[in-house]
């Protein structure tokens, strides 16, 4: 009725307990009002008290990184299965690779090495690793691709060698 | 379950079974107890993947099942246990310095497969150490057996629940799942094996790797094919043990940090001669003559009685009441106040926390109020003495970050705000559970990151391993140190540094959770305690 006025009229502002007593005094500056969440990372005011070091310190910390490696290798670790394709896969030898490639191929080749783990056994996964390894070391230089390019190199060839290789039969005439 | 301990889990869950593990996981940690064709039609996987999931929990004692009314079977989880999968790495080396390396490695295949019979655990123990061992030296069975006898007699390994061996009178059906039961006398009954054999080494692979295939080595290797006399024993690691004496360990620490060595080596002996008399829930330890515990002290503990008699007066008359005196008889009778203990490792890890996160002043108030127990905001900057306005200041920070709370006392019965006592107060059982929370994030968080660095520099690493395979594999068939310096040059300096830094920020990462799953044990303990008493 006469005290309702939509909180415009006097009595506005007022609150419902005395302030003093939780410790807000008159005239008081209180704290800027919050107007978006606390930042995600908010500002350290003290920094952390440094980890425990020492020799059980590490050995455990030794544990745990080789107890989480042997678990992904026990049965009991599922691995989310992978359409089949059949058995072996062979990889073929691929034209030659510039970093960017690289990337894409070291990718493909982690995705069939996993299709290989799901097929076939163990050792053979372990054959195809060496067979790539022997693949990539000895593909590292390959002389007919040698720049960027999608010529083999005896594109670029003017002409200057050849001829010039036969020590005998001078007399022939070349055509 | 709160939204932080199932993230957690899920984490766990994924990083040790893989994902489909998880899913099934995580989806009965939050449903509670559901019946097989209700998980596969919930998640989406098929009756097969949901089977084989259900098995791998099972068999690590994540899920449990029971036979319903009606014939149904519903499996539940278990978050708290999975939980514990934090605490592996310390069950192991608690068992290395109890009963060195092969008490080590049997407490470790046992949480690495949950559930075990003793011969597989001793034979597969034995082939382990003894790869270890010198040429020509080999590790006996029966070494292996007496360590895992003791481990069995000091409760820190258990029998699992099995099936009861029941003659059916009448042939019906068989349940559709088997009612296993567990009885106290038999838990640690370790069955009578003679088991005759030694570790075998396992031939180096190296010389295989040099292009050679393999014979292909069946997945399930059983090397002979006698039946396995203890077929139907299984064993697993008894966590509730190995916290007890994680729990022995912090009071005593405790009492050392406090006291000095021969009061903590006084409490240390009193424990011990209570491990096996008193059930790890109880709120105190049965008590103990002085007599007792004069003769039980340590050979090389020579103290006088009379000085025995002193340090007990004196540790039971501390105000933080580790040890009471609970009579006269026997020269004083003696008991531990477990309850107490806890609760004071509990507040003294939160006023820690107060001191490194606010600051030694919060930290003053802190102690202050839990002294206290009530103040008003006046009576705070009185004996703390510090100025109105800081004292006010960090009172908030405390009050918003839930480590203290406001306790409303009305002087007139239409509790008017204006005439109302406002006190200051330390509830210590929800500020505990706040921290525990807390913990579960920060753990979860940590996970997180590690995982991320891992990710981002997983070419980087993959190409590291391919590296030192060519090299493990180059210097088994001898190569020059041209060649193998070659090899190593494939890997440049800058990418050395940036492997250095993950692997610096990994174990960073992963020292930091071990110590934050320290806290964890002290606050949970310390709440079941109190649960336990309400």
């Amino acid at each position: 009725m006469a005290s309702r006025g939509g909180g415009r009229g006097r009595g506005r502002g007022q609150l419902t307990f005395n302030m003093e007593a939780v410790g807000i005094g008159k005239g008081d500056a209180l704290p800027p009002p919050t107007l978006q969440p606390s930042p995600l990372f908010p500002p350290l005011e003290f920094r952390p008290v440094p980890l425990p070091s020492g020799e059980e310190g590490e050995y455990v910390l030794a544990l745990k990184q080789e107890l989480r490696g042997a678990m992904r290798q026990l049965p009991y670790f599922i691995r989310p299965a992978v359409p089949k394709r059949g058995t072996t896969i062979l990889i073929p030898k691929r034209p030659p690779k510039n970093t960017e490639d690289k990337e894409e191929t070291i990718q493909k080749l982690e995705t069939l090495e996993k299709k290989e783990e799901e097929v076939t056994s163990e050792e053979d996964e372990e054959k195809e690793e060496e067979e790539e390894k022997e693949e990539e070391e000895e593909e590292e230089y390959d002389e007919e691709h040698e720049e960027e390019t999608d010529y083999i190199m005896s594109y670029f060839d003017n002409g200057e060698d050849f001829g010039g290789d036969s020590d005998d039969n001078m007399d022939e005439a070349i055509y | 379950m709160t939204q932080a301990e199932i993230k957690l889990c899920s984490l766990l869950l994924q990083e040790h079974f893989g994902e489909i593990v998880e899913k099934i996981g995580v989806h009965l940690i939050r449903t509670g107890s559901q019946p097989l064709r209700a998980i596969a039609h919930d998640t989406g996987t098929s009756l097969d993947q949901v089977k084989k999931a259900l098995c791998v929990l099972i068999q690590h004692n994540l899920v449990i099942y029971q036979v319903h009314k009606r014939g149904v079977v519903e499996y539940e989880a278990q978050c708290s246990r999975v939980l514990r999968m934090l605490r592996y790495p310390r069950y192991i080396y608690t068992a290395k310095t109890l009963y060195s390396d092969t008490g080590e490695l049997i407490v470790e295949e046992l949480l690495l497969n949950g559930k075990m019979t003793m011969s597989a655990v001793v034979k597969k123990v034995a082939d382990r150490l003894t790869e270890t061992m010198e040429d020509g030296k080999t590790m006996d069975y029966a070494e292996v057996s007496n360590t895992f006898v003791r481990l069995a007699d000091t409760h820190f390994v258990q029998r699992c629940p099995w099936v009861p061996a029941t003659e059916n009178s009448d042939p019906g059906p068989p349940p559709p799942a088997p009612i296993l039961v567990i009885s106290e006398k038999d838990m640690y009954l370790v069955p009578k094996l003679s088991l005759i054999g030694k570790g075998k080494r396992r031939r180096s692979s190296d010389e295989d790797a040099a292009g050679e295939p393999k014979a292909k080595r069946p997945k399930h290797s059983t090397d002979n094919k006698e039946p396995i006399p203890d077929d139907g024993i299984y064993w697993q690691a008894n966590l509730d043990r190995f916290h007890q004496h994680f729990r022995d360990q912090a009071i005593v620490s405790a009492v050392a940090n406090r006291m000095d060595q021969t009061s903590s080596e006084i409490v240390r002996t009193m424990l011990r001669m209570s491990e096996i008399t008193t059930p790890s829930t109880a709120p105190f330890t049965q008590p103990l003559s002085s007599n007792e515990i004069f003769r039980s002290l340590p050979v090389g503990y020579n103290i006088s009685k009379q000085v025995l008699d002193q340090y007990l007066t004196l540790l039971a008359d501390d105000p933080l009441e580790f040890v009471g005196k609970s009579g006269d008889s026997g020269g004083g009778m003696y008991v531990i106040n477990l309850h107490k203990a806890l609760g004071s490792l509990a507040t003294a890890t939160l006023e820690s926390v107060v001191q490194e996160r606010f600051g030694s002043r919060c930290a003053r108030i802190f102690r202050l109020v839990l002294q206290k127990k009530h103040l008003e905001q006046k009576q705070v900057e009185d004996f703390a003495m510090i100025p109105a306005k800081e004292a006010k200041d960090m009172l908030y920070k405390m009050l918003s970050g839930n480590f203290i709370s406001l306790q409303e006392i009305p002087k007139t019965p239409d509790h008017a705000p204006s005439r109302t006592f406002y006190l200051y107060t330390v509830n210590i059982l929800s500020a505990a559970r706040m921290l525990l929370h807390r913990c579960y994030k920060s753990i979860a968080n940590l996970i997180e990151r590690r995982q991320f660095e891992t990710k981002e520099n997983k070419r980087l690493l993959e190409k590291s391993q391919r590296v030192e395979a060519i090299i493990a594999s180059m210097q088994a068939t001898g190569a020059e140190e041209a060649q193998l310096q070659e090899i190593e040059e494939m890997i440049t300096a800058p990418e050395r540094q940036q492997l250095e830094t993950l692997k610096r920020n990994v174990n960073k990462l992963d020292a930091s959770e071990i110590q934050v799953d320290e806290t964890i044990f002290l606050l949970e303990s310390y709440i079941e305690s109190t649960m336990k008493r309400q």
